[in-house]
């Protein structure tokens, strides 16, 4: 029976919006309780505004809670980025120091980590230069570098892979691997759902203040996407009465290839059920799917049902039609789904579904730019190069 | 090996642990150094002048205190030599003035590290304290100088400057505790400090001699006049140094009694609202 570190019990904590007299209590956390062991990862998940970043804050004692306590046993550090904590006239090495005290480091300590520090955040040439002089990205990556060699017994970790180039998120995943092998407790505050997947044991899945799931870290990340893709807060619509006669009730997207058909991946097989009513007979209909990117721009061509001319009719009371794509080109990420019901000769929409389905795809076959396409490779006249090239633009004979 | 354990929990006053803090505090002793030195350092940094800077404040308000009362031809200072009467009381105030003045900001012009990492807050007023004294250290030395050409040597009684100046020094600790916390609530601290450091440099005997004051108040208001603490640390500083007096009692007692009332309460009043600073700031 190993030691717990992290103890919270009954952790509440109100913000009051607004100024004065009339500000709005507001519970950002409620009724908070987890245990996190020593040496062992949990992983803190949800959407934004679900409480991750309050918690984030009370555990590292950045501000108190309402209620409850918590109870840390260990040399806590954050691992965040701390340039908030430079002075832009002080030079790099001036403000190591700065921010080196300020995450809780003794001089002698951080005098004996400068060179590494910098090594880490690669500014070896300009460590003597006022950081008021320094890229936004050299900023970024000293301040996370300092925090980075803290050696505490419990690390707090938030939204780490957020910060810089693929190469400096390549050595801070290092660096926690070798906290993680040295026997460091881990939370990690995380959009990212995979990272969260492989760093941790263990995982709480919050929403609007509260712990909804907790559990093995794949189980409640599978919980997660299982919201998001069916969310609680969009249950069937009961009453399909319209004046236009059709109304959308729900919408699902699932991969029919998996087990449990939660899990999203590029490249993967998709399906899309779409639940609809109808109070009267209708003819002459199509099904659309839209796709957004969460910053609401359109990102894929709607797929319509009578994309060649086809015609649907739909009968009272109504049914459920299922999209069906074997790969998914959507890149990782999150998106929107909506639907719509419209009529092909007057192209008036009859119905929608507008965009209340969230989901997030995480990554299938390696893929860089925006979209995945579906193709097969094949090697011909592997031993003869005079064989000439079919004429660009048109198809090989 | 053991493990330091911390508790978070509502800041109440039951909790109010001042031991507690103080050995907190001795932890993140190295941050109290950095951030003073960095501190001094920033602000003379990129000036021409360098640290000669903390001499300019009280040297410019002695210069135009001797014109005026120079016009006037009525310097209260007796036999001794008013530029030395007025810079040997400026020198205190101007510690006072500008260390209560950046302190009270001191949690408002760093809410973004406020709300990034912990650190025991306090800190942050104490390091303008830690200026304050270092600018006073080295305007000082101009004393020292000004003493040299009018041919004051110090006495004995120049020895009462230290226990002046620690007075000092705690009763700027807990103005700068209470004003910084309080400003984070209440940001009319920032617009009313200006005005109100005015109106405290007149109520105080930095100009003219405390004995006017005693000589021209029935006893009962001096009795009221004194509970400015400054009067007293800045009365016995330049007695001190330049008259080669001791302190008047009264007012030297009077002022320590207000201190060593306003420190604790001062603290009592950060620590309970220090922990959800953040959420303010």
């Amino acid at each position: 029976m190993s030691a717990i570190d992290v103890r919270v019990e009954d952790v509440w904590k109100q913000y009051r919006l607004g100024t004065g007299g009339k500000a709005d209590a507001f519970w950002a956390l409620r009724e908070i309780a987890l245990e996190v062991p020593r040496g062992a990862s949990l992983g803190i998940i949800g959407r934004n505004g679900a409480g991750k970043s309050t918690l984030f804050k009370l555990l590292a004692g950045i501000t108190a809670p309402t209620r409850g306590r918590i109870t840390i046993e260990g040399r806590l550090a954050a691992l965040i980025e701390v340039g908030s904590g430079f002075h832009p006239e002080l030079t790099g090495r001036e403000n190591v120091f700065l921010s080196g005290a300020i995450l809780g480091m003794r001089r002698r300590e951080i005098a004996a980590k400068l060179d590494r520090i910098v090594a880490f955040a690669g500014v070896e040439r300009f460590i003597d230069t006022p950081v008021k002089w320094y890229s936004s990205g050299m900023y970024v990556r000293l301040g996370f570098a300092i925090a980075a060699h803290l050696e505490p017994d419990v690390l707090l970790v938030d939204e780490v892979l957020a910060v810089g180039d693929a190469e400096f998120q390549v050595k801070c995943l290092e660096r926690i691997r070798h906290l993680q092998s040295v026997g460091t407790t881990n939370l990690f505050i995380s959009h990212d759902l995979s990272a969260v997947e492989r760093l941790c044991d263990r995982a709480i899945l919050l929403e609007g203040g509260a712990i909804v799931a907790s559990g093995p870290a794949r189980d409640v990340v599978a919980s997660y996407h299982r919201r998001l893709t069916f969310p609680p807060a969009a249950p069937d619509q009961p009453d399909g009465a319209t004046e236009t006669g059709a109304v959308l009730t729900n919408l699902a997207v699932h991969d029919p290839g998996q087990p449990d058909g939660l899990t999203l991946r590029t490249g993967q097989p998709i399906a899309i059920a779409i639940r609809y009513l109808a109070t009267r007979p209708l003819t002459g209909v199509e099904f659309e799917l839209r796709y957004y990117s969460v910053d609401g721009t359109t990102c894929l061509a709607a797929p319509r049902t009578g994309e060649h001319g086809e015609r649907l009719d739909l009968r009272p009371p109504g049914g459920v039609v299922e999209f069906a794509c074997d790969v998914l080109p959507l890149k990782p990420g999150g998106y929107y789904v909506g639907a719509v019901i419209r009529d092909v000769s007057t192209s008036k929409v009859l119905a929608w579904w507008d965009g209340e389905t969230r989901v997030f795809v995480e990554p299938g076959p390696a893929t860089r730019g925006e979209l995945y396409i579906p193709h097969r490779w094949r090697l011909i006249h592997a031993d003869d190069v005079s064989v000439p090239l079919p004429a660009s633009g048109a198809p090989p004979a | 090996m053991s493990r330091p354990i911390t508790v978070y929990e509502p800041a109440a006053l039951r909790r109010v642990r001042p031991l507690a803090a103080l050995a907190h505090l001795r932890d993140h002793a190295d941050l109290l150094i950095t951030l003073s030195q960095h501190r001094i350092k920033v602000r003379y940094k990129q000036s021409r002048l360098g640290i000669l800077w903390a001499v300019v404040q009280p040297l410019a308000m002695m210069l135009v205190f001797t014109l005026v009362f120079g016009f006037l031809r009525s310097a209260p200072s007796g036999a001794t030599p008013f530029p030395l009467f007025a810079y040997a009381a400026l020198i205190p105030w101007t510690m006072f003035a500008s260390g209560v003045t950046n302190a009270s900001g001191a949690l408002t012009s760093h809410a973004s590290l406020l709300t990034k990492a912990y650190f025991p807050r306090e800190i942050l007023p104490l390091t303008y304290v830690v200026a304050a004294l270092v600018d006073f250290a080295l305007a000082s030395l101009l004393l020292g100088l000004l003493m040299a050409w009018f041919g004051v040597a110090p006495t004995w009684t120049a020895l009462w400057a230290v226990p002046a100046i620690a007075l000092l020094a705690v009763l700027l600790i807990g103005l700068g505790l209470f004003l910084s916390a309080l400003q984070v609530r209440v940001r009319d601290v920032a617009l009313a400090m200006p005005v109100l450091i005015q109106v405290w440099l007149f109520a105080t005997p930095v100009i003219y001699p405390l004995d006017t004051v005693r000589a021209a108040l029935p006893p009962w208001l001096y009795a009221l006049y004194v509970m400015n603490p400054m009067a007293g640390i800045v009365d016995t500083f330049r007695r001190a140094v330049v008259l080669h007096q001791g302190p008047d009692v009264q007012a030297l007692v009077t002022a320590a009694v207000v201190t060593v009332l306003i420190a604790p309460a001062a603290y009592v009043y950060f620590t309970v609202t220090e922990r959800t600073v953040a959420d303010v700031v």
